[in-house]
């Protein structure tokens, strides 16, 4: 549920405008490209990128063709959200397979992110350019339109997810990593859906952005992805159960008071001293304890216990022994640890690497 | 007879600058294909130079926003 409201306001903040430097040329094209032209050639002004025409402010009517475009956006990356997060359900074959899938989307965006900065020309093979034919398919559909039908902006609408923005195709990213159908659907939905007063503004009053802010808010956009890249990254290296990474830094820094354990804990032996025992209680935004200290040489109970839990949290991996489980909201789960040797380190996260624990075999 | 003419272009910033560039296609008479690549940062135009030339197709380039080096 955060994520889907993550996916919300990332849409809204950085989604709209993004994605319209991308897409808007189809929308602005398919209501008045006959104008754009004429305005074009009227003041001999370059338009470049066709993306929004030098008109002024457009008549009531554009606002039905312009819901008819964003409605089929939205279907159309709901679908995709939903395929993806089928397609990450595909691939979840171990924590170590999302992990190293989750290191390779980090890439892809990182690649993405410095081809928006204009780092080097390598990194332009980071975006997605359509088959010649669906390009001249599209630019036909679009110079065709006569503003009055809405077949155009709907199909347009649709084709949207030709070509992706930056800020999409992080999400897309996201999707895969939900390794879910209706998680992955409703991100999309949730992200695009985000997007849409924004594109609708700036597409019914057809402004434009300055050249100069333009610029640089493509450039903030690829700072917010590299963030985000480095997070995906960052994120797939405790997947894969590396006791190092950022998130299990920050994890032990930030952690909200009472939501996560302050010192250790040890694990108790049972009566006969054969088995030890520890309860993790899984929160929404943590593991408490997160650090537990263990017996080497003992087989460990772990009892991990959940109470109206929402969050990733409830999808626990540990990758060392292939652990991969999916709690109930509320419920218990016992995990039963074959003895270990001392000294052995056994990370334990969530299935996106976000919430993160380790156990110490050093008793 | 139909003339090739390949083009770098300078300040494509994402393939949609390329769908751009594509339009001469449709809207230069004696363009009778446009096909542009953001990745390779190319232009490559087949016309009929009995109906426009080289310094036209150039000059739609730097109208549409873009340079052709």
């Amino acid at each position: 549920m955060v994520n889907i409201l993550l996916a919300f306001i990332t849409g809204l903040t950085t989604g709209g405008l993004s994605c319209l430097a991308v897409q808007g040329g189809l929308l602005a094209s398919s209501l008045a490209g006959q104008i754009e032209n004429d305005v074009a050639s009227a003041t001999g002004k370059a338009h470049k990128r066709g993306k929004f025409a030098r008109q002024q402010p457009q008549n009531p009517g554009l606002a039905l063709p312009i819901l008819v475009f964003l409605t089929t956006k939205l279907l159309a990356y709901t679908l995709l959200g939903a395929l993806l997060g089928l397609a990450g359900q595909a691939f979840q074959l171990s924590p170590l397979t999302r992990a190293v899938l989750q290191i390779a989307i980090g890439i892809f965006m990182l690649g993405t992110a410095l081809r928006m900065l204009n780092v080097h020309p390598v990194f332009r093979y980071f975006a997605f350019e359509p088959p010649a034919f669906i390009r001249r398919k599209l630019r036909r559909t679009a110079a065709g339109a006569d503003g009055q039908s809405l077949g155009a902006p709907a199909f347009l609408g649709l084709m949207t997810v030709l070509i992706p923005c930056g800020v999409t195709q992080a999400m897309m990213a996201a999707a895969i990593s939900s390794a879910n159908p209706l998680t992955g659907a409703a991100l999309m939905a949730a992200f695009t859906l985000g997007a849409s007063p924004v594109f609708f503004a700036v597409a019914y009053f057809a402004t434009r952005l300055g050249a100069r802010l333009e610029r640089n808010f493509t450039r903030f956009v690829a700072v917010v992805v590299l963030i985000l890249a480095i997070l995906t990254i960052d994120t797939g290296i405790t997947l894969a159960g590396s006791p190092v990474s950022i998130t299990r830094a920050l994890s032990r820094t930030y952690a909200a008071p009472g939501t996560q354990a302050s010192e250790p804990v040890q694990a108790s032996a049972s009566a006969d001293g054969s088995t030890d025992t520890i309860t993790i209680n899984v929160l929404n935004t943590a593991y408490s304890p997160d650090v537990v200290h263990a017996r080497a040489g003992a087989p460990l109970k772990l009892r991990l216990v959940t109470n109206n839990v929402r969050s990733c949290s409830r999808a626990f991996v540990i990758p060392a022994i292939n652990v991969q489980k999916l709690l109930d909201a509320t419920g218990e789960v016992t995990i039963e640890i074959p003895a270990q040797a001392k000294g052995t380190q056994m990370p334990f996260s969530c299935s996106m690497g976000m919430y993160t624990g380790i156990i110490l075999f050093d008793l | 007879m139909a003339t090739r003419l390949t083009l770098n272009i300078t300040g494509m910033e994402c393939p949609n600058c390329a769908m751009t560039l594509e339009r001469m296609e449709d809207t230069l008479p004696g363009v009778l294909r446009a096909e542009a690549s953001y990745r390779k940062a190319q232009l490559v135009v087949e016309y009929d130079p009995q109906k426009i030339d080289e310094a036209r197709i150039r000059a739609e380039v730097e109208r549409l926003g873009y340079r052709a080096v």
